[in-house]
This record gives structure tokens, C-alpha cells and sequence, in this order.
């Protein structure tokens, strides 16, 4: 830290002396805040710069549901999980990376913040969001941005006096449909049939309506603000409740915040100040998969309370029994930020930001019989100093700024785990009440992350028409080995407001016509997680020493001194066209981008190696897509408003390569490589790999045996006709086999749309998201229609009169992911007060998740189609019940 | 000017503001600083996963490694595929009737924990060098002896497997060319006797100050049986139909020349110096098996300190029986039929080895019969099963199960955990490796094997080949040792049991598995074993 500021001051002595001062007066650096909150309906500004407001009308549970489908090339993913997980993934434009490195970089007010704090933030909160997705404007941001960034701005006060707000929800989520397994009866029934032997209970279950529950959402939010002249502040609080469709499960947030602002010196001096607390408490399942395939598959002929379970089924539980294990988690943020702007001359200003962000995540677990806890904790630590200058004469306008950063974060964690706990009712609040403290169930870790940079950014504008924009920065980490430490990342873009031209400034149709072409390099290192550079040693495991078991250390890994930076680079170009008064708005955008020094943990060969994968820059991976926006205001009087807007992106993928050169060697991995499998009864291990990543195919790619129809066996059943692709006259199912690709896990294209409308005091206003292009591996179909494992395990209603005796992975149950949903329905009345001390009132009714529309025949097309991971493009018994949300809100303000 | 000067005195306060704690990790030269530290990191390290947890991984005791590709491909033991369980995409099956491919990923990863051991036993061996100073010059060189012949055995699994290995002697070198098979070997045999120089001769599954370590009656063992093998060792074409023979393969045995079966009646000899028969074989798998006379090689389990996992006893017998432990069973491996009639089940008198080796017929758990879920009483039917059995009523009770080990009912993870020593090498081997040796050099072996039996309490038998490998199965089922059995007999690429042998087989190519594909892959130099193009 000392050194930092070494560095600094000595910076800025040195730009003291090259600076040369100019008397004209420099626009501020800081805006003014926005008014509290915006009545009616306001078409996005400026598309082109994706900002969006946020229509916040109706019930939105967290910070992300709010992002959803509002820009194009943005995908809020829920991981499989259909419902309101407090955890959500966001990608923007895609993976440019194969290794998890592809989260956007958040950026909360200034403050460098993840998504897990975005999605603590109340959405009232929220005033705008910015996402960046194009590397020329990424760029700036480094390393930590080249994924895409979603700058947050939240809701500050206009300095007009006081001001106070309410805004509450109350919901009711109701679950609805289901998986149609055999009833009790029909399980009898199907048995009897066959001369199979149950285990009869007697008695009749639904699992699915025995684990659900209709849940009770509730949310509320109080805002205040005030200040006059100089001084302006605001500070909120919000709650949120979900008891969660699943018995016994739910999760609550409670977020505060405080704003303050003060200007001296004739506003020449600008400071403020925030501070953002949240907590958030999640009682979730344990093991989804196995509760889910539990709920489908076991025998309903027992009542759900009796927990009985078919002796033979092993990979299955008593749902009840599994739902009451405990899987609880509660996440504290703090942070705080601190910004300093002094205009110190007509056209220089210096701006000064620090910001620390606190973030602790519990874990805490127990089945009755087994206990564990963990924490981790994070501490990151932001400062910048940066120099601005400005100066405008005639029709040029030149503005450059300098900037230094540095950044430090420390992730340290710990976790202990127990076993055979005296009494169960102990549960994880006394881990001294285990018999058991095995070895490896106690750990803990530390590691330290420093990221340093210095940028410079170039801004020509001339005539307010043609701007030219340059940005260079470079970033060194103290994770990269010597030779690569630093990296150079440049960008470039150029702007045209066309409508400023002479040909078009007093044109009546067209009301804003931009070209913007831009170019722009970054890097990446978000997948290294240790300290691969050096050859550092863990624990390897106990081992008898002169017969005493004790711990031995060594290297668990291949270390590579030669680690660097992953850089992706990529070109974009666009436009933008409004007419008759903006009533009508279009934007195009088409980018192209390229990421090499891919890192990825690459197949080695054993020996010379020691461990048979290394971290490395090898590979090379492209994406390519457009996205288009429209949005058309096709009535506007003074008593209808009818707004209709929809975005759709195209985006292609491909893995160009995985191949390069280590130090001197040839390094390769697998062309043929697989990421997602099913699994279950009769799919432990064996053939079971579904969606892959193969050289030259989008990643996560489907490669499956192909299937032409059933054949029937000589007893009757039927089994999948899998064709011998390559001619030598066998079947063979394992990955480098008779396999073809056959379709994409990641959507071609994804839809966001919106229809908004007023008539007079009312209004409707409908969201539909929706994704097209890709396909779904419907392994909970594959695995309930195969009659070998009834009746140790129950089938769909459906399986016995297909009478398929097979659970072979094939294209057979390969389906068309294609859908389109209405996330939400929201009809609202808006009170006029005139004379009283209310501002607005306002009540709503809202419907989420109102309907599917989709070719998939599955329990819900909406899995996970984005995040590259185990679970990708596969629909294999862990859907979440589908549920509806009926909500009715009631929002004040004075 | 002034400006360069200013910059350059930023740029070391620069690099410092990088630099960090690594916290969770040591500097790898910090874990090597006393003698006692190169001991513990450096020697007695590379036996951490001798035995292991995970699948694939370990010399005996998970499933889908080195153990079921010498046990699941024999005469001895099949899973057959039981209705919707089992099936696994073939995975089974393959192993049954000798149709595996290069592309098997356990396979792949068998080979890599193999060299991922010999690798960390280089770079150990280069620790050690460096050592040489600060622990003394004679401990260093007995650590130095025993992490050659750790490696050494390691050497031979992966030989004894895939046939045609590099010999990477060298941590971090590129090693590009596999070795013929018998150059491996007497590398291995080498290493081996050469090593004896500083090993202590002392046992090694006793606790005590050698637990779990490899000592001189270890590398004894070895020795012997590499040299009963050392006809096929020595081959390095098994396809041509010409093999070698074991009174013309020569050593060097101190300071004398021996053919392969002196060899091996040597080695035995000095075993017999130290080791005996328990009276009932079952001893040697009990919970307390560390104070067995016989076991000569075993992975230290304990169910508190380390975490070597025994997966077999719980993954074979019936939901029932395990349920009557109080564990999760999984209903897998059964005893073939011809091990059944090896064992002479189902005759008037069979071989009293068959209830110390194998659960059938009515299933008592404490005494008490198991019922499964119908009520009835659990029955095994060892002569039902089939390779595929989803047609048949006894679909989940056909075939003889695993029961060699005692069942420690406080064992965790649902009977895997358990603090039975897994047992790697034990003295009855070393008996029917004396007498095997003695006929094939045209000699006797009459009283060795008698030994053997008489423990069993089985009658007396002529002693001869086709004897000596049914005695082999009846000793030493379920113990990992059945293919290199019938390899040695030139019986394992024949048809066997309900195997008929491929048409491919003719040639013999499948007594060696084919090197993994991902290594080709990886390491353009390595060329396949024949048959496997």
C-alpha cells in the first residue's frame, strides 16, 4: 500500500510537469443525480450506449430478474433451477473463455463489486444499467472486464428537498404441473401386468405435490432522500422473503443503503460518499438431483411420510427424509466507497476513488448424521487516481485522461466437517456433539490477488459529430509468472452522429442516425484460482511414517512458470437510426472477436509429466453475432401509450483450437473432449457423455450416437435402433465411436421483447424472453421411459405402452430447445393526486412465469443452456416443480 | 532526462506491489529442509496412493483400476448385467469377453496413476541427491534404495499390463520411446536386486517401524515372481506364436547363474526363512490383519487415519445383505460358473476354501437368515449366473459372492472405510510359486503344495500343472492374481467359462491391454500393442 502511494505521488509529480494549463472551464466530472423516480413511459435513449431504464413495475424478486431479456446478447441464465435462486449466471455475448472466467465484471456505483452483490441489490434500488459488451469499450476496464461489464447505477437524490418512498409486494407462488409419473394405482396395475413383485404400501402419493407447497413472497422497500444545495443524501431499506414452492426451503435478503454527496468550493469540489450493507439467508436443498429423481422414481404406493424406499433402487431416497437434510447458506456484503473530484483547473480535474468491499459466505450442513460448516471470506480493496483534462475550442474537442489503479483481494476460508453425531436433533449448531472428526474434514485456505494498471485514454470530438476515441492500458498480476506479468491491451472506436450532419440536422423523419466502428484488445486471467506459477506444495495425504499415520506434503500439480495473460480481442461495427421523433428505433451491432493464449486445463501426456493436466495459454476460440434492437411507439396521445420493443441476438461460437507449443513441446488435448453426461441407474460410468467440446464446433456441442426408430426385441420390447455410422458392422458407443454431432446446447439466437401499455390511468405491460437455435438432451425422458429398472423405480405414464427396454445415450431424445416465455404480465393503475402531499400512487396486479411456449417435451425447455459445466444443455432429473407467481403490489411516494 | 530517472526509480516499487503470500502453500524447498522432512515428503510420500478412495485409482481396492483388469477379465469373477442395473454403456461387458478398446478411460487413467507414481518417485530420487549432506550419507542411500524399488514395482504393474512402457528413469525428461517388454524387465528385475543392498530385511504389514513400506522380503517376493513369469516378460511379441523358455532365461543371483525357476525357488527359500501359514486363511483378512505371519505386502487401512477404501465386499452382494449391516450394497461381481466348479460347489464334498471365499446358497447374517423385500429368505444361486441376466428370475440372486474379507461393521462409507489391511502379497502365494517353479524345472513340488492344502484342510493331490492352477484359484481367488495365472498357463486369450474366444483372439494380442488412446494422442512417439491398430 505504502508503495502504491510511492508510485503515485511520483506520477503525479511528473504530470505536474508536463501539464500545461488552459483557462477555459471543464464540464464536471461527476453528473448530478437523477430524480427519485420517472412517471410514464420513456423509450431507451440510446441504444447504441445499452443503457436501459429500468421499468421496475413489476415484482422482481432480485437485481438479475431485472436484466433479463432488456439487451440484446445478454443471457441471465438460472442454472437448471427454475425458480428464484439467490445465485443466477450472467453471460454476456457468450464464453470467450472455456474455464469459468466468463462472468461480466459488475460495477455498482464506481465500486467493483460480482454478481453475487448484484443480485443483493434491491431492485428499486437500481436507476439504470450500462452494459458494456464491446472489447473497444471494455477495454478500459482490463482484465477483470473483458467478459463484458454491467455498470449499476443506483437511485440517488436530487438535492430538492425531502423525499420518501414505499414500494411493497405481496405474492403468493403456486406450483402447477409436474412430471406425469404412474400413480399408485397404475404402479399396481403395470406390475400385476407384468408378474412383477412390488412392495405394496397400500396406500397412494404424489411425491411432487407431497414436497411442494404453495409459498407466500413478500417485499418491501422504503426510501428516503433529502438535502438542499451542496449537501444531498439517500438512503434506502429494502426485505425480501421467499418461502420457496419446496417444503421447509426459502430465503430472505435484507439490504440498507446510504448515499451522501457534498460539493465545496462553488461545486469545484465533489465528494462522495456510500456505504451498502446486505444480508441474505438461503435454506436450501441438498443434492437436487438426487431429491428430484427421489420425488419421480420412487414408489408411490406408500404414503410420502412412511419414507420408504424400494430396497433395490439405491441411486434414490425417501424425498421427505432428503428434503429435511439441511443445506443453508447466509452471504454478509459491506461496501463502502469513497470518491474525491477536484477541478483544479478550467480543464484539469483530478478524481481520486477508493472502495472496499467485504464479503462473507456461510455455509452450513447436516443430515442427521453428519455436520459440516465452511466460511469464506473476501476482502477486496480498490483505489484509482486519475488526471482528466478537457478543452473545447471552435469545433474540436479534446479530452485525454491518465489513470493508475490497484487492486488487492484476499479470499481466505476455512470448513470442518463431523460424523456420527450423538443425537440428530443437534444438528450443525454443536459440531463438538460428533463422534467422528475425520481426517481431511477440516481445511482451510488463503490466497492473495494484486492486480496494478495504468491507462491513458485519448477523446477527439469534432463538431460534435465525428469522435475519435483511444484507449491504452496495461495490467500486471501477481498470479502470472515473470515472463508474462504484464499485459497491453489497447482499444479504438470511432463515432458518426450522422443526424449532425447538414444533410440530415433539420430532417423531420430521422431523429438520430449514429455509425460506430471500434477495435479493442483485453485480457483475461479469471480462471487461474492458485498459484500455478511456481511449484508450490499441499497436503498429499497420510501415509504410515515408522508406522504413525501422519500427514505428507508435496507438489499436487504441474506447475508452469510460463502462465500469462488470456487476450481477447475483437472488432465491432454498428448503427442506430430513430425516426419521426424517436418513435421508431433501430440499432444493429455485429462483432467479431477472438480469443487466444486461451487458458484451459489441457491434457498432458504422463510421463514426462507428472500429473496428467496443466493450467496453460494454448488454444484459440472465436465468436462472431449481431444483435438488433427495435423499438416502435406506434400510439402516443395524451390518454393511449402503446410501446412495443423487442432485441434479438445471433451469435455463433466456435473452438478454434486447443493446440500450441509449452516451453519448447507440442502440446495437444483431445479434439474430442466430453463436458456434460447423464447419469443413474444402469448409467454409472459407461457411455453416457452428451454434450462435448470438440475442435472446430461451437463449445458445447452435442455428439451422439444416431438413432433411427425402435426396434423391437423378440419379447416384445422395444429398443433404439442405433446405426453403425462408420461402417464396421458394429455398434460402438464410446466417444471416439459411431458418434456425429447432432446440434448445439448454447441458443443461436435469444429474444427479448416487451409490449407496454397505457390508456389513461391504466396500464399492461407484458415481458417475453425467449431462445431459439440450440437443443436439449432430455435424459429424465431417456432414463423414465426405460422399463428395465421398474419397478425398482417408477416410470412415466406414458412408458409402459412404448415398452422401451433401453437407456442407451442417443439422438432419440435429442429435442429442439426452441422456446418463448411470458416472464410476466403486469396490469397497474396510476392514482393522479393533484392537491395532496403525494406524489404518486400507484397499484398493481403481476403475474411471473404466465406461460411456455415450446416444442420440448419435456418439464421446462429453460435449463441450463449457457454456463459451460457439467449440467449443460441437459435436462437429466433435476427440474425444480414449475410454479407460477401472483403478486400484487402497492407503491407510495411523497 | 529528469523524467527517465523518475520513471526508473518506480519501476522496483512497481514489481514490489505484486508481490504476495501464497498462504495455503509452501515454497516446494521449504518441505525438504530436515531429515526428517525429506523422510516423511520425499520417501514416505509416494505411498499415498497405494491405496485410495477413488475410482481407478490404487493397486487394489477401488473399482475400475488395476484390479479389475486383471480380476474381471478371468475365469473368476463376472458382473453380469441385471435387469436396468449394471449395464453401464458395456463397460462390463467388455471386460468379460476381452472386447475393451484403446479408447477405455479407465484404462487411460490407470496408465496415467501408474507414471504419475514413477514420476514423483524421480523426482524424489533427484530430493534425495541433493540430500545426500544433510541426513548422512548411509540413511540417504537406503532411502534412495527403497524409492527404486518402489518405482521398480510400479514398473512392473504398468509392464505386466500394457507390455511396451518407456523406462522414465529421469524426473521432467522426455522419455520417447517404449522399451521392448524384455528390456523393461531385467530394468525392473535390476533395479530390484540392487535395491537389496540397503533395504532392511524385516516385515512389512506388521505395525511397527516398516509399516506399509517396501522392505527386502517385499522386493523377495517380487523377484520370485518375476522370475515365474519370465517367459512371457521376456517375449516381446506375444502375437508371433513363438515363446521363450523359462530354463534358458538366465540371472545373476548373488554370484551365481540361475534359470528363471532356480530364480524363483531362491527367492522363495528366503521368504520361507521368515514367514509361515496361519492356521485358517481367513486370519489374513480379518480387521486386526496387521498381525498376520503370512501377508507379506499390504496397504495400511484405518478407518480413523487414512482414507485406502475396500469397495469390493459392499459393491457385490445383494441390497438384502448389505441392508443387514446396515450398509448400501450394490448387487455387482459374482464367482463364474467355472470357479464354482473349480471350487466343486454343488459336489459332495467341496473345497473347504469355498465358504472362506465366496457367500451362496441362504444368505445368515449373525446368525439370522437375510429376508429381501418380499420376506423371503435371500438365496444366492452361483450356477445361474450369466452374463446377461435381465430375462432371468434370478436376475438379483444369481451368482456366488465376495466374502474373503471380514466385514468390519464399523466400517464408514457404507462398509468401504474399513480397517482391514488390504492384502497385496501373502506367504501361501509364495508356497504355490515354489512348487509351480519345481515342476516346470522337472522337478517336484509335491511338498510345497501339500503345505498349502493341508492348512485348508483339503485332501492331498497329485501335483502338476493343470493341478497347480486350479490350487492357484482355490488359494488365491478374489486376491488380483488370476490373469497373470492364466496368461502364465496360456489359457487367457483361449475360451473359458461362457467366453467364447474372438476371432481376433487367435493371436493371443489380447494378453496385453492396448496403451490408452489419449496417450498416443498426447505423445505422438508411443506406438500401439499389436492387435490394437
Amino acid at each position: 500500500m505504502r508503495n502504491f502511494l510511492a508510485c503515485t505521488t511520483c506520477l503525479l509529480i511528473l504530470i505536474s510537469q508536463i501539464a500545461d494549463a488552459a483557462p477555459r472551464r471543464r464540464k464536471k466530472a461527476v453528473k448530478r443525480m437523477a430524480p427519485l423516480e420517472q412517471v410514464g413511459f420513456q423509450m431507451p435513449s440510446t441504444i447504441t450506449d445499452t443503457v436501459k431504464a429500468v421499468p421496475a413495475k413489476g415484482l422482481y424478486m432480485n437485481a438479475l430478474d431485472l436484466l433479463q431479456g432488456q439487451s440484446a446478447g445478454v443471457n441471465v441464465s438460472s442454472d437448471g433451477i427454475n425458480g428464484n435462486a439467490v445465485l443466477n449466471s450472467v453471460r454476456v455475448r457468450g464464453s470467450s473463455s472455456i474455464l469459468g472466467a466468463n462472468d461480466p465484471m459488475v460495477i455498482i456505483d464506481g465500486v467493483i463489486s460480482d454478481i453475487t452483490a448484484l443480485s443483493a441489490l434491491y431492485p428499486s434500488d437500481i436507476e439504470s444499467f450500462t452494459i458494456l459488451k464491446n472489447t473497444s469499450e471494455t477495454a478500459a476496464y482490463g482484465s477483470d472486464g473483458s467478459a463484458g461489464v454491467i455498470q449499476v447505477k443506483t437511485r440517488m437524490n436530487s438535492g430538492e428537498g425531502f423525499r420518501i418512498a414505499y414500494e411493497g409486494h405481496l405474492a403468493v407462488s403456486a406450483p402447477y404441473g409436474g412430471l406425469q409419473m404412474l400413480s399408485a394405482d397404475e404402479y399396481r396395475a403395470v406390475a400385476a401386468d407384468r408378474g412383477l413383485y412390488i412392495n405394496d404400501g397400500g396406500s397412494s402419493t404424489n411425491y411432487y405435490s407431497a414436497l411442494t407447497r404453495p409459498s407466500f413472497v413478500q417485499n418491501h422497500y422504503v426510501a428516503l432522500g433529502g438535502g438542499s444545495g451542496p449537501f444531498g443524501y439517500r438512503a434506502s431499506v429494502g426485505y425480501a422473503q421467499d418461502n420457496s414452492v419446496l417444503k421447509d426451503k426459502g430465503n430472505d435478503n435484507i439490504v440498507t443503503k446510504l448515499d451522501v454527496n457534498q460539493t465545496l468550493l462553488n461545486d469545484r469540489i465533489n465528494l462522495d460518499l456510500g456505504v451498502v450493507g446486505s444480508l441474505s439467508r438461503n435454506y436450501g436443498l441438498n443434492d437436487p438431483k438426487k431429491i428430484f429423481y427421489s420425488a419421480a422414481c420412487q414408489n408411490p404406493t406408500y404414503d410420502a411420510e412412511a419414507n420408504f424406499r424400494n430396497p433395490n433402487a439405491v441411486l434414490i431416497g425417501a424425498p421427505l427424509a432428503m428434503i429435511a437434510a439441511k443445506n443453508d447458506s447466509r452471504n454478509m456484503n459491506i461496501a463502502t466507497h469513497a470518491s474525491f473530484s477536484y477541478d483544479i483547473l478550467d480543464c484539469f480535474a483530478l478524481n481520486a476513488f477508493g472502495s472496499y468491499y467485504f464479503t462473507s459466505y456461510e455455509t452450513a450442513f447436516t443430515d442427521g448424521g453428519s455436520a459440516s460448516r465452511s466460511e469464506s471470506k473476501k476482502d477486496d480493496l480498490l483505489c484509482n487516481v486519475s488526471l482528466h483534462y478537457d478543452k473545447t475550442w471552435g469545433d474540436h474537442n479534446f479530452s485525454s485522461h491518465i489513470r493508475t489503479e490497484y487492486h488487492v483481494e484476499r479470499n481466505s476460508g476455512f470448513r470442518t466437517g463431523v460424523r456420527s453425531l450423538a443425537n440428530p436433533l443437534f444438528g450443525y449448531d454443536n459440531l463438538g456433539a460428533a463422534s467422528s472428526i475425520p481426517l481431511g474434514g477440516t481445511g482451510s485456505n488463503y490466497l492473495e490477488k494484486k492486480l496494478l494498471s495504468f491507462g491513458i485514454e485519448l477523446d477527439y470530438n469534432l463538431m460534435g459529430r465525428y469522435k475519435f476515441a483511444l484507449n491504452a492500458r496495461t495490467d500486471g498480476s501477481s498470479l502470472l509468472g515473470d515472463a508474462h506479468k504484464w499485459g497491453f491491451f489497447p482499444s479504438a472506436s470511432f463515432v458518426w452522429n450522422v443526424k449532425k450532419e447538414d444533410f440530415l440536422v433539420d430532417n423531420q423523419t430521422v431523429s438520430s442516425l449514429n455509425f460506430k466502428v471500434g477495435y479493442g484488445r483485453s485480457g483475461n486471467i479469471g480462471a487461474i484460482n492458485s498459484y500455478v506459477n511456481g511449484n508450490y506444495a499441499q497436503p498429499v495425504g497420510m501415509v504410515p511414517v515408522y508406522g504413525y499415520p501422519l500427514l505428507a506434503l508435496g507438489t499436487t500439480y504441474n506447475p508452469n512458470p510460463d502462465i500469462g495473460w488470456e487476450r481477447v480481442s475483437s472488432v465491432n461495427a454498428g448503427a442506430e437510426l430513430g425516426m419521426w421523433n424517436s418513435r421508431f428505433l433501430f440499432t444493429i451491432e455485429y462483432y467479431y472477436s477472438r480469443t487466444d493464449n486461451m487458458l484451459y486445463s489441457y491434457d498432458v501426456p504422463v510421463p514426462p509429466f507428472t500429473y496428467d493436466k496443466m493450467l496453460a495459454n494454448l488454444g484459440k476460440m472465436s465468436n462472431m453475432g449481431v444483435d438488433l434492437g427495435v423499438a416502435i411507439a406506434p400510439v402516443k396521445t395524451r390518454d393511449i401509450d402503446l410501446v412495443i420493443s423487442a432485441n434479438v441476438s445471433w451469435q455463433r461460437n466456435r473452438l478454434e483450437s486447443l493446440s500450441g507449443t509449452w516451453m519448447g513441446m507440442e502440446l495437444d488435448a483431445d479434439r474430442i473432449s466430453p463436458i456434460a453426461s447423464v447419469s443413474g441407474a444402469g448409467q454409472v460410468g459407461g457411455d453416457n457423455n452428451v454434450v462435448y467440446q470438440i475442435v472446430g464446433e461451437p463449445v458445447g456441442v452435442f455428439y451422439l450416437p444416431h438413432c433411427e426408430g425402435l426396434v423391437q426385441n423378440e419379447d416384445g420390447t422395444w429398443r433404439y435402433n442405433i446405426v453403425d455410422l462408420d461402417g464396421d458392422s458394429s455398434v460402438d458407443l464410446g466417444d471416439y465411436g459411431d458418434r456425429q454431432v447432432a446440434g448445439q446446447a448454447i441458443p443461436k439466437f435469444t429474444l427479448g421483447s416487451s409490449i407496454s401499455f397505457r390508456w389513461k390511468s391504466l396500464y399492461l405491460i407484458m415481458q417475453i424472453n425467449g431462445a431459439f437455435g440450440h437443443k436439449i438432451f432430455n435424459g429424465t425422458a431417456l432414463a423414465y421411459s426405460n422399463m428395465t429398472s421398474f419397478p425398482s423405480y417408477n416410470v412415466l405414464r406414458t412408458a409402459p405402452g412404448k415398452n422401451i427396454a433401453d437407456q442407451r445415450v442417443s439422438d432419440y431424445w435429442l429435442e429442439k430447445g426452441d422456446y418463448a416465455n411470458i416472464e410476466h404480465l403486469t396490469l397497474g393503475y396510476e392514482f393522479t393526486l393533484p392537491k395532496s402531499a403525494v406524489q404518486s400512487l400507484r397499484i398493481s396486479f403481476c403475474v411471473k412465469n404466465l406461460a411456455q411456449m415450446t416444442s420440448y417435451s419435456g418439464l421446462t425447455p429453460v435449463i441450463n443452456s449457457y454456463v459451460v459445466n457439467g449440467t449443460l444443455g441437459i435436462d437429466d432429473k433435476m427440474c425444480w416443480p414449475l410454479f407460477r407467481t401472483y403478486s400484487l403490489g402497492f407503491n407510495i411516494r411523497f | 532526462m529528469k523524467k527517465l530517472i523518475i520513471l526508473s526509480a518506480l519501476l522496483p516499487c512497481f514489481v514490489s506491489c505484486l508481490s504476495v503470500k501464497v498462504g495455503d502453500s509452501l515454497p516446494h524447498d521449504e518441505i525438504y529442509s530436515t531429515p526428517a522432512d525429506v523422510y516423511r515428503n520425499a520417501v514416505a510420500a509416494l505411498y499415498n496412493n497405494l491405496g485410495s478412495n477413488q475410482e481407478s485409482i490404487g493397486l487394489q481396492g477401488t473399482c475400475r483400476g488395476i484390479y479389475d483388469y486383471n480380476t474381471l477379465t478371468t475365469d473368476e469373477v463376472i458382473v453380469p448385467i441385471r435387469g436396468g442395473d449394471w449395464y453401464d454403456g458395456g463397460y462390463w461387458e467388455n471386460l468379460y469377453f476381452h472386447t475393451w478398446e484403446s479408447s477405455d478411460r479407465c484404462l487411460y487413467t490407470v496408465w496415467t496413476y501408474l507414471f504419475s507414481n514413477i514420476s514423483r518417485c524421480n523426482a524424489s530420487l533427484d530430493v534425495l541427491a541433493r540430500s545426500s549432506e544433510n541426513c548422512g550419507a548411509e540413511t540417504t542411500n537406503a532411502w534412495i534404495a527403497e524409492v527404486r524399488a518402489l518405482r521398480a514395482i510400479f514398473f512392473w504393474y504398468a509392464m505386466d499390463l500394457f507390455g511396451n512402457i518407456p523406462i522414465v528413469d529421469e524426473h521432467n525428461k522426455w522419455q520417447e520411446l517404449q522399451s521392448p517388454r524384455s528390456q523393461t524387465f531385467r530394468f525392473i528385475f535390476n533395479e530390484l536386486q540392487s535395491s537389496l543392498e540397503y533395504l532392511p530385511i524385516a516385515r512389512s504389514n506388521e505395525e511397527g517401524l516398516h509399516y506399509g513400506k517396501v522392505t527386502a522380503p517385499v522386493v523377495w517376493f517380487v523377484l520370485a515372481k518375476l522370475a515365474l513369469n519370465a517367459e512371457i516378460y521376456s517375449d516381446d511379441d506375444c502375437t508371433d506364436g513363438i515363446g521363450q523358455d523359462g530354463s534358458a532365461i538366465m540371472f545373476e543371483v548373488e554370484g551365481s547363474k540361475l534359470n528363471a525357476w532356480e530364480t524363483c525357488i531362491f527367492y522363495c527359500d528366503r521368504l520361507a526363512d521368515i514367514y509361515g501359514l496361519e492356521s485358517m486363511i481367513s486370519s489374513n483378512f480379518s480387521t486386526g490383519n496387521e498381525k498376520s505371519l503370512e501377508n507379506i505386502f499390504t496397504i495400511p487401512a484405518d478407518r480413523e487415519a487414512y482414507k485406502v477404501e475396500y469397495h469390493y465386499q459392499f459393491r457385490s452382494i445383494h441390497y438384502s445383505h448389505g441392508a443387514a449391516y446396515g450398509f448400501e450394497a450394490e448387487n455387482g461381481p459374482s464367482a463364474t460358473r467355472k470357479a464354482m466348479q473349480v471350487f466343486g460347489y454343488g459336489t459332495p464334498s467341496p473345497d473347504p476354501r469355498l465358504w472362506a471365499t465366496f457367500s451362496f446358497d441362504e444368505v445368515k447374517v449373525g446368525g439370522e437368515p437375510v429376508l429381501t423385500e418380499d420376506g423371503s429368505p435371500l438365496v444366492y444361486y452361483p450356477m445361474e449366473v450369466a452374463p446377461n441376466l435381465t430375462d432371468s428370475p434370478f436376475k438379483t440372486t444369481a451368482g456366488a459372492r465376495f466374502n474373503k474379507y471380514e466385514t468390519d461393521i464399523h466400517a464408514y462409507e457404507s462398509g468401504k472405510l474399513q480397517d482391514n489391511d488390504i492384502v497385496l502379497f501373502r506367504f501361501a502365494d509364495v508356497l504355490l510359486m515354489k512348487a509351480e517353479a519345481l515342476v516346470r524345472n522337472g522337478q517336484d513340488g509335491t511338498p510345497s503344495m501339500a503345505r498349502v492344502r493341508e492348512r485348508a484342510g483339503a485332501s492331498p493331490r497329485e501335483c502338476n500343472l493343470d493341478t497347480l492352477l486350479e490350487e492357484r484359484m482355490l488359494e488365491l481367488a478374489l486376491e488380483g492374481w488370476r490373469r497373470q495365472d492364466l496368461i502364465r498357463f496360456g489359457k487367457y486369450h483361449l475360451e473359458y467359462d461362457m467366453r467364447p474366444q474372438l476371432p481376433s483372439e487367435t493371436d493371443a494380442h489380447t494378453i496385453l491391454f492396448p496403451i490408452p488412446r489419449k496417450c498416443i494422442e498426447l505423445n505422438g512417439k508411443l506406438k500401439q500393442n499389436k492387435g490394437y491398430e
